[in-house]
């Protein structure tokens, strides 16, 4: 059997005329199936979020405009540990962007004032190409090329 | 039965004056090739266990009687080729809904909910009686006609997880079709709605999921209905301020 | 303890018909309180299965006059002439009222709504909404009615007695499918909508629902069934299932080929004339078992069958016109129309005939009325234009509300006590029957016999041997079904005494249709006889009634037809 919904969801607002039994979560949840990726893509956040100290951490050791610290906070980031989190971040945000354009089309208007939103076709096609770029630009600056 | 395979399917069984909580049988049906979930049911209930209860009608996926749990997921019974499945099949009772007996479930939540959103024309309120037909174009007939298509079978319902933990959620069939009469050109009722789409439980409870719109049988994408109507109404309270309060949209 | 619960008027039927009754019913009246009784909850109702169209004079060069010929024409001059005047005059207003309450229906670039050509219809008048009308119907005449609390809804309740009193109806017995008590609700004027009969057959379009419980309800407390013997086999249903594929597919151009490709409506003459795959549904459904018989068919595992071909038309036009068609069948047929033909046959569809009502949907049981396929008012005669019923449902159900609550408001209370005990001892019966371990008969057994009973002797064609077979077996099943085993002794939710309960009113029903079948020795409309090819106006140009005797057999009798102003001619297209 599966998990236990809340035991009043879909409750109706009169009472029912015989006993029910408690309404069930499906099989899968939490963790199979479906709710897997729906868990997963909100908790892309926390990996953000430590992306995001440590980018914090490095801004903060720039300011302290010394060349040598600056070379050393760069060496501690080649310890294995941080490299295999980096490159698990890096699929992770990954397939969560391409996840939040594919789902991304159904937040925009319909109109903006006259101009209407383009077929969905077309969006995705934009959006795709966007990403691709974007991707391409950070990888390009991450690995030297630019900047 | 000679030539036919044999499946075995694990189902929910209840009876709320016998059983304590549900429990599961497991029945040996011989399948023929071409047959949905809903003919093994059928078969178990004339030729195994007259007791099982489950609902169905039209068994051509228009009704929306025969929402199970099979395998873990929402599906209409009357739809799903049994060919898809292995050798074990698990049938159970929608999820999210209480039980009434076996794989029948409590529907009047889901009327609740639907009634709230006041699914039907709102007039506007100086309008003269109406004679013959108004006129509508296509593009205005696209504008809704997707949501329309619903045929309250509440596998979204089942597969939504705010649903399952959020009580006063409306839940994406009812969003939907308060949405589909929104953007209905002949309608003048969103103002009444949306009171209700912001309210407790309305849209903004929607933690965009999309599940809802991954199991729908009808294409009715419940899931853009509810953005759709998220963004609608942030629009909506955003101009409220600029624009003096008239006919709300 | 039973309830009784008060109304003034009680619908039994949520479907097309018995929701614009109930509609139909609070607006007459705004102090009313409308009883809304169905099986199902009211979007399950079989409405929801229609597809091609509900017909109305809409355009510019159509007029009542050739709408109510047409159907005049195509009932085989059997529908009864008034009935038809009035039917068209109501078609468009009750069409565009549903419009107003939010039917999408589809439209045209200016617009106005749009319309499709039809079997049989010499103009295109046939409303429709892409190929789901009946569901959109149905959800935008179910949406509405959720405006009026004075409609009080009693979902999952199954009518097994009408309760009469003082020879007037005062309301129903109905037994909560969900909790298995049994209570009286009462009310001045009760409308039946419950659809028709379709499961005595084998196979057919209909959902498991339409058992003619409505149609058995009457009968046995002495109202007649009209017309029994009119069966329309629609003649695109999927072979096995019996699913159907809409008429629209052929008034979107589709082909009907036989094995060898050829279009055989119009390369043989079997009377459609230059209408082809337009003519009429029993006239169609005809050529193809014709076709069949003469070694044609196409085998398949369900038997033999033809082909509906809409390759020709494209992939746009099937996905913008006929998107319901492709669905269906890719899944049940497992063929995509785009590029294969889909195999098809004729199956059991409508039924012409039922409650014996007049034109106000009246039955002569006073405080009784009927609406829709469950009703035979008689608007469709010996065979029914396609389009035309979904309509009706609409202005008849709208009638037989308002004319139900005249009655209602001129006739005096229920007699309560008489009323309660009625139901304790109709309790008691299905008490008795509930789980009951007595007998040897099983449901699906006895309802096997009856569908092959009823496929052998009423098919698309009937022979009066066959006939008289049927009703001989049909009689032995009557007297086989009292002794059935039931297994189920829960009182929650028990399917399988519902499903008993449906069984006795299949049996019912089944009688009437065969024993009206062989009373009518010619051919008319959808009823072919080939012992009598022949239509055969000087003695049966008259509806069939079939009562209930004191020793519980059908008994066929006559009613006339209501001529106009068209005389009976040879029908020919």
């Amino acid at each position: 059997m599966s998990a236990r919904a809340r035991i009043d969801s879909m409750r109706p607002k009169r009472p029912g005329s015989t006993r029910t039994a408690p309404p069930r979560m499906p099989d899968l949840y939490p963790t199979r199936g479906r709710y897997l990726p729906y868990i997963a893509f909100g908790s892309v956040g926390l990996l953000l979020m430590l992306v995001g100290f440590g980018i914090l951490r490095s801004v903060w050791v720039l300011g302290e405009h010394d060349p040598a610290a600056w070379r050393a906070h760069l060496s501690a980031y080649r310890h294995p540990a941080y490299i295999v989190f980096h490159l698990f971040a890096m699929l992770a945000i990954g397939w969560f962007g391409l996840r939040f354009f594919r789902l991304f089309p159904k937040t925009q208007p319909p109109k903006i004032g006259p101009l209407r939103s383009p077929p969905e076709p077309v969006l995705l096609a934009g959006l795709r190409t966007a990403f691709v770029i974007a991707t391409a630009l950070v990888a390009a600056v991450l690995g030297g090329a630019i900047g | 039965m000679s030539g036919r395979e044999t499946k075995t399917f694990v189902v929910t069984r209840f009876d709320p004056d016998r059983d304590e909580a549900p429990r599961t049988e497991r029945y040996e049906v011989p399948v023929r090739d071409d047959w949905k979930v809903l003919d093994a049911l059928n078969y178990i209930k004339d030729e195994i266990d007259p007791t099982l209860s489950h609902r169905w009608s039209c068994r051509m996926a228009v009704c929306g009687s025969c929402g199970m749990q099979v395998n873990g997921e929402p599906k209409l019974t009357c739809k799903t080729a049994l060919r898809e499945y292995g050798s074990t099949v698990e049938v159970a009772p929608l999820a999210n809904f209480p039980v009434v007996r076996d794989l029948v479930i409590e529907m009047e939540g889901f009327l609740d909910k639907l009634q709230a959103v006041r699914p039907w024309i709102i007039e506007a309120k100086d309008a003269a009686r109406r004679e013959g037909t108004h006129r509508q174009s296509p593009e205005e007939l696209e504008a809704f006609k997707k949501f329309s298509m619903c045929i309250n079978c509440m596998l979204c319902y089942a597969a939504c997880p705010v649903v399952a933990n959020e009580p006063d959620f409306l839940g994406p069939a009812a969003i939907a079709l308060g949405h589909r009469y929104n953007q209905d050109s002949r309608d003048h009722g969103a103002g009444e709605r949306n009171q209700v789409f912001r309210g407790e439980g309305g849209v903004f409870a929607c933690s965009f999921a999309n599940e809802c719109t991954e199991v729908c049988p009808k294409h009715v994408d419940p899931g853009y209905a509810i953005q759709e109507a998220k963004l609608l109404n942030v629009i909506d309270w955003a101009t409220s301020f600029v624009v003096p309060r008239g006919k709300a949209r | 303890m039973i309830e009784v619960l008060q109304h003034d008027v009680v619908v039994v039927g949520g479907g097309g018909a018995g929701l614009r009754a109930a509609i139909a019913a609070v607006e007459a009246d705004p102090r009313l309180s409308v009883a809304l009784v169905s099986k199902v909850y009211p979007m399950r109702s079989h409405t929801v299965s229609a597809e091609g169209g509900a017909a109305a004079v809409a355009r510019e060069d159509d007029s009542l006059e050739m709408h109510a010929w047409d159907t005049v024409k195509g009932s085989d001059f059997l529908g009864d002439q008034d009935v038809i005047q009035y039917f068209v005059e109501q078609a468009p207003i009750e069409l565009a009222l549903l419009e107003n309450w939010g039917c999408p229906w589809s439209r045209n670039e200016d617009g106005s709504v749009a319309t499709r050509a039809f079997g049989g219809m010499t103009t295109k008048r046939t409303w429709f909404a892409t190929d789901k009308v009946g569901f959109h119907m149905l959800h935008s005449l179910f949406q509405h009615s959720l405006r009026f609390d004075r409609i009080v809804r009693y979902d999952e309740h199954f009518v097994s007695k009408l309760l009469v009193e003082g020879g007037r109806v005062q309301g129903v017995v109905s037994l909560d499918i969900r909790s298995g008590a049994v209570s009286a609700i009462l009310g001045r004027a009760v409308i039946l909508a419950t659809g028709g009969a379709g499961k005595v057959f084998p196979f057919t379009t209909n959902g498991n629902i339409k058992t003619g419980d409505g149609m058995a309800l009457a009968y046995r407390e002495g109202v007649g069934l009209k017309d029994m013997e009119f069966l329309q086999y629609h003649p695109t249903g999927l072979p096995g299932t019996g699913i159907l594929i809409t008429e629209a597919s052929r008034g979107e151009g589709g082909y009907l080929r036989n094995k060898d490709g050829e279009r055989f409506l119009v390369t043989r003459d079997y009377g459609v004339g230059t209408k082809a795959e337009l003519g009429p549904r029993d006239m169609i459904s005809r050529a193809i078992i014709r076709e069949i018989a003469a070694g044609r068919g196409v085998d398949g595992p369900y038997g033999q069958h033809v082909w509906l071909d809409l390759t020709h038309l494209g992939e746009d036009k099937i996905n913008s016109r006929l998107p319901f068609v492709r669905e269906l069948s890719t899944t049940y047929a497992f063929v995509d129309p785009v590029h294969e033909p889909i195999p098809i046959r004729p199956v059991a569809h409508y039924m012409m005939g039922g409650v014996d009502t007049n034109i106000d949907g009246a039955t002569p049981l006073p405080g009784l009325y009927a609406a829709g396929e469950c009703a035979c008012v008689s608007l469709n005669g010996a065979n029914r234009l396609g389009s035309n019923s979904l309509t009706e449902c609409l202005v008849f159900g709208a009638r037989a509300g308002r004319k139900a609550v005249e009655y209602a408001l001129g006739a005096g209370a229920p007699d309560e006590a008489r009323a309660r005990s009625v139901t304790e001892a109709e309790a008691a019966r299905l008490d008795a029957l509930r789980g009951s371990a007595r007998g040897e008969e099983k449901i699906p057994r006895i309802r096997d016999e009856m569908n092959r009973a009823l496929e052998a002797g009423c098919g698309v064609y009937r022979e009066q041997a066959s006939m008289a077979l049927a009703c001989k077996e049909l009689a032995i099943l009557q007297e086989r079904v009292p002794r059935l085993r039931l297994s189920d002794a829960s009182r929650v939710f028990n399917t399988e005494l519902v499903a008993a309960l449906e069984l006795q009113n299949m049996l019912d029903v089944a009688e009437a249709i065969a024993n009206a079948a062989l009373a009518r020795k010619e051919s008319r409309g959808a009823h072919a006889c080939s012992d009598h090819p022949a239509r055969n106006d000087a003695e049966y140009l008259h509806h069939s009634l079939v009562t209930r005797s004191a020793e519980g057999r059908p008994v066929v009798g006559r009613k006339a037809v209501t001529l106009g102003i068209w005389e009976p001619e040879e029908r020919k297209y």
